[in-house]
């Protein structure tokens, strides 16, 4: 299995995507990451953790004590109204930057960008 | 987590340290094991399992310090973010409430505006003139020393001896007291150089008059040594007139400028330009335009002088220092100085200092007559809002909570108060300044004070907030029950709340009442001023005011044509009754300094000096001034050799019995020489130098044997329109090149010796005023509040038969009672006051029980009217509607 790197400053909106669709807890958070990638994550798990506490300080997130399915107490994360606008923006900051990156790294030498290959 | 909002609203305790570091262990546990878990179910030996599980987590120890220490920051902010939501939340819930009441919320903001803004406003005239007002460094130690006869002053008003500069060098050479010693002499001159020949105000100093000051040329240099030495021709500007007549030009230095005064037009070098912070001592006085090297060789010149005393040295011991060495200084006869030194603290020399005294005593009463009000306001407020802060803590507010939502109204209170105060202080400092008299010239350097400033609100404020907490332990006490259960018009309340309600009342009327009775003394003392016989007519006089230049009138006969020219033009004005010549005119005074003795008495203190009053006129004056000769002749010869005097009647009769005084002989001796003078005519009393001024004390009228450059000319008119355009076309006529005469009616001189008692009358009318009307809202306050506690118990009695006279006889004389008490109080502290300013009266006793009576009875007054409308509110129940109410 090989191991996604992840940069500096996209844990952040990663987490914020992981939550995007239901609160979830810090290790469901994790698993649905590397469901995500199909692979593990290059970072410790206990980075994640901190990315979620800086998440709810800046008020982009809302914890709250539940219970797991099988009855463990867990502490649940969710978006705030914040934490979603938040995600938009970054996302699509992140999507234009990566074209972007993408498009330099694959023009020709003239600078006109190859033609898409089927 | 629970939404803040709700945390908010049921006021649950943000969590505690040791429990989220607990959730953040029990985080990480749940990690380990549900990592574990995953991987046993992916076919791992449990022991793996936890090994791999741990691993992926990452080093223990390290994580989980960070993400304790990442939670404590995440705690910390949120706590911070709820508390800056509480307070916004707090801060427009007592906007609201304060809206809702807005006829109370008036009242106390503007309550705490006037009070503050008065007390600002006189307390900054006070810092500014009274604690700060000389601006040179280490003003605490800097000192003012001038000379008195030995026999003191005996004037009634500031008058001083500028010492001579034999003394001045012994004084500056001997002094050990002293750190320095500066002397300065300024006078008014004309500078002739750019435009029209402007009067300047030329001070000479010595160099280290700027060491002193701690200043240096702007550009440019001081004298040097030589310069006082050769008494070169050197000056330089001050900042302002360099700025307005030499458009700041830096090439001013090294240009003549030509500069007139008694001797005549010279010419000097400008070598420099001295700041405009650089000032001689004097508060609000003229400024200083152009500075000139002091001449200390000059023994003639009588010099002003400022000093510093060394750290920890007295007045007392610097003045017996000066006194010492004053002796030895070769001016006096041995051990016989007619002059003792006189050491003062720059405030000691404002000549309004008492009026300013009590002026700021009178704005302290004021100043707690609106604390008064404002504390018993805000209870008045805690007390009807007991059953909605009852129904706030039923639902689960926090007693802290509603501390803080009262203390939030308060400050909010405050923070308008203060506002209004800080405007309506700075307005009335400004109008204080504009409406001065002319004698008060110092006012003009009041400025708004900011300690002053902090220190009014404060305690403004804290009167507020402290009363607004006795409010509300007060509520906090009764049980939720009670107060939920009592309806909204209970009859029973707090006896001793009531009674500390009324306490206050009684101390804003007891206050009043003593700025009552000081405002109708000092009423009545200008009220007699402005009748008091003034032993001369003042209506239709006037009072020309001409000054020659010594260059071109050096000779008396040069002077007597012109005199002689204008006197006979002027009598031949229609209108002008008559004209005399006289050294001073009405306002103001001239003395012989020396010992005064009458032949054939023995002098109490031959060596002995003080100030004998003096005037030279002619046989004209008395007729002209309108003053009765009352026993012998005007002068029949006025020659030196006769030495024929007149005298002031009120002396004669002290001296001799009627019709004895005339023959006798007087003089001022001064160190044992002094021609004799023989009464011939003893002159009614005459106060021009305003009403009441007159005294035993001897005034000398000498004849006029010539005229000196100086002379005032008193002009008797009937119906004259503009005397003065008469006077300068006249004057323009015989001499074009003088500068046109000061003329002045006597009304006007008359006016300006009571604009001073005048001024602080009306100033301590209207804070009179100011305190009345805030005691009487006060007393409003109260009367409205226990009517409407009592609404019940009046219905009962309405219903059970009482008249609407008895109704309205109850509220009235609740009323009319504190007013009563308190202005028993208060005419307790009048009594004492009032011989605080019982140097400032006129004409009636401290204890004038006029005064006394119209402070007990503008109180009653104004208490009854205060208990109008709480009547009528009174009178309006419905006895039915009372009674089932709830």
């Amino acid at each position: 299995m090989s191991r996604l790197p992840v940069l500096k400053g996209t844990l952040d909106l990663l987490v914020l995507r992981a939550l995007s669709w239901t609160p979830m807890h810090g290790f469901e958070i994790v698993s649905w990451l590397e469901r995500a990638a199909n692979s593990s994550l290059d970072i410790e798990d206990s980075a994640l953790y901190q990315a979620v506490y800086r998440l709810e300080e800046r008020g982009l997130l809302q914890a709250e004590w539940g219970v797991t399915e099988n009855n463990r107490r867990a502490r649940y994360y969710k978006l705030t109204s914040a934490g979603r606008t938040h995600l938009r923006a970054e996302t699509r900051n992140w999507v234009q930057y990566a074209d972007t990156v993408t498009s330099i790294l694959t023009a020709s030498k003239s600078g006109e960008p190859a033609p898409a290959s089927t | 987590m629970i939404r803040s909002g709700v945390r908010r609203a049921f006021r649950l305790a943000l969590r505690r340290r040791d429990r989220w570091e607990r959730e953040v262990e029990d985080e990480i546990k749940l990690h380990l094991s549900l990592r574990a878990e995953q991987l046993v179910a992916q076919g791992a030996t449990p022991e793996e399992a936890f090994r791999e599980a741990a691993r992926r987590f990452g080093p223990l120890t390290e994580s989980r310090a960070r993400l304790l220490e990442a939670a404590r920051h995440r705690e910390l902010r949120m706590h911070r973010t709820e508390y800056v939501a509480d307070l916004r939340q707090d801060i427009s819930f007592a906007v609201r409430t304060l809206g809702r009441q807005k006829g109370w919320t008036a009242i106390t903001i503007l309550t705490l505006a006037l009070g503050i803004g008065a007390t600002t406003a006189v307390f900054s005239v006070v810092s500014s003139l009274l604690l700060h007002p000389i601006p040179y460094p280490d003003a605490d130690r800097v000192v003012i020393v001038e000379q008195q006869p030995n026999q003191g002053n005996n004037t009634g008003i500031r008058v001083s001896i500028t010492p001579a500069s034999p003394i001045v060098n012994a004084w500056r050479t001997g002094s050990h007291i002293f750190e320095s010693l500066e002397p300065y002499r300024a006078r008014g001159m004309l500078l002739r150089t750019t435009g029209d020949p402007a009067p300047v105000r030329v001070t000479s100093i010595l160099p280290s008059f700027l060491t002193f000051a701690n200043e240096r040329p702007l550009i440019g240099r001081i004298f040097s040594a030589g310069e006082i030495e050769n008494k070169a021709p050197v000056a330089l500007l001050s900042e302002g007139i360099w700025r307005e007549r030499f458009g700041a030009d830096d090439k001013v230095l090294g240009r003549s400028i030509t500069i007139g005064g008694q001797i005549g037009d010279s010419a000097y070098t400008i070598i420099g330009v001295l700041p405009a912070s650089l000032q001689t001592p004097g508060v609000g006085r003229d400024r200083t335009d152009i500075w000139f090297p002091l001449d200390l060789t000059n023994r003639n010149l009588g010099l002003s002088i400022v000093g510093r005393l060394r750290p920890h040295m007295t007045i007392s011991a610097a003045t017996r220092e000066l006194d010492a060495l004053a002796l030895r200084a070769d001016v006096y006869p041995p051990g016989k100085a007619p002059f003792v030194t006189m050491v003062r603290r720059p405030a000691e020399l404002i000549d309004f200092r008492d009026s300013l005294i009590m002026l700021t005593a009178a704005v302290a009463l004021v100043l707690l007559v609106a604390c008064a009000n404002v504390a018993h306001l805000m209870m008045v407020r805690t007390a009807t809002r007991r059953r909605e802060l009852a129904v706030r803590v039923a639902l689960g507010a926090g007693r802290t909570r509603l501390f803080r939502q009262l203390i939030t109204e308060s400050f909010i209170l405050a923070f308008a108060g203060a506002g209004g105060g800080i405007l309506l202080g700075w307005l009335g400092l400004k109008a204080l300044v504009a409406l001065r008299p002319a004698s008060m010239t110092e006012l003009t350097a009041a400025h708004l004070d900011l300690t002053t400033l902090g220190v009014t609100i404060a305690a403004s404020v804290l009167s507020g907030i402290l009363f607004g907490v006795i409010g509300a332990f007060e509520s906090s006490k009764q049980s939720t029950h009670e107060a939920l259960k009592a309806g909204s018009l209970a009859t029973s309340h707090a006896r001793g709340h009531d009674r500390l309600r009324s306490l206050l009342v009684v101390s804003e009327m007891a206050l009043s009442a003593t700025l009552i009775v000081g405002a109708t003394l000092l009423i009545r003392t200008v009220v007699n001023l402005q009748r008091t016989d003034l032993g001369f007519e003042p209506k239709g006089l006037y009072a020309v005011n001409v000054s020659l230049p010594n260059a071109r009138y050096r000779t008396p006969a040069s002077r007597a044509a012109f005199f002689n020219e204008i006197a006979a033009r002027l009598r031949a004005t229609p209108s002008v009754r008559g004209l005399a010549f006289s050294l001073v005119p009405p306002g103001a005074r001239s003395f012989s300094i020396g010992t005064f003795e009458i032949d054939g008495e023995a002098a109490a203190n031959a060596a002995g000096a003080s100030f004998t009053d003096v005037n030279d006129v002619d046989n004209d004056f008395f007729k002209t001034m309108g003053i009765r000769l009352v026993e012998g002749t005007l002068f029949t010869d006025t020659t030196e050799a006769a030495g024929q005097v007149i005298v002031n009647a009120a002396f004669a009769r002290a001296h001799w019995l009627p019709g004895r005084a005339l023959g006798h002989r007087v003089r001022v001796a001064y160190q044992g020489q002094g021609h004799w003078r023989t009464i011939v005519g003893v002159a009614a009393d005459a106060s021009t130098t305003g009403p009441g001024t007159h005294s035993t004390a001897p005034l000398l009228y000498g004849p006029k044997s010539e005229y000196s450059l100086q002379e005032s000319i008193m002009v008797r008119t009937a119906g004259v329109k503009d005397l003065a355009g008469v006077v300068r076309a006249l004057v323009k006529t015989i001499d074009p090149q003088l500068s046109p005469p000061h003329v002045e009616s006597a009304e006007a001189i008359v006016a300006r010796t009571i604009s001073g008692p005048r001024f602080t009358m009306l100033l301590l009318t209207a804070f009179t005023f100011l305190a009345l009307v805030l005691a009487a809202v006060g007393l409003y306050g109260v009367m409205a509040y226990s009517v409407t506690q009592q609404t019940r118990e009046i219905g009962i009695r309405i219903a059970l038969g009482a008249t609407r006279r008895t109704i309205a006889k109850a509220v009235v004389l609740r009323g009319v009672l504190l007013a009563i008490t308190g202005a028993g109080v208060g005419l307790a502290g009048a009594f004492w006051g009032s011989r605080l300013i019982a140097k400032m009266l006129y004409g009636v006793a401290p204890l004038d029980p006029i005064s006394f009576a119209a402070g007990a009875l503008l109180l009653i007054l104004t208490a009854t009217a205060a208990c109008v409308v709480p009547t009528r509110r009174a009178l309006a129940i419905d006895p039915i509607r009372a009674i089932r109410a709830d």
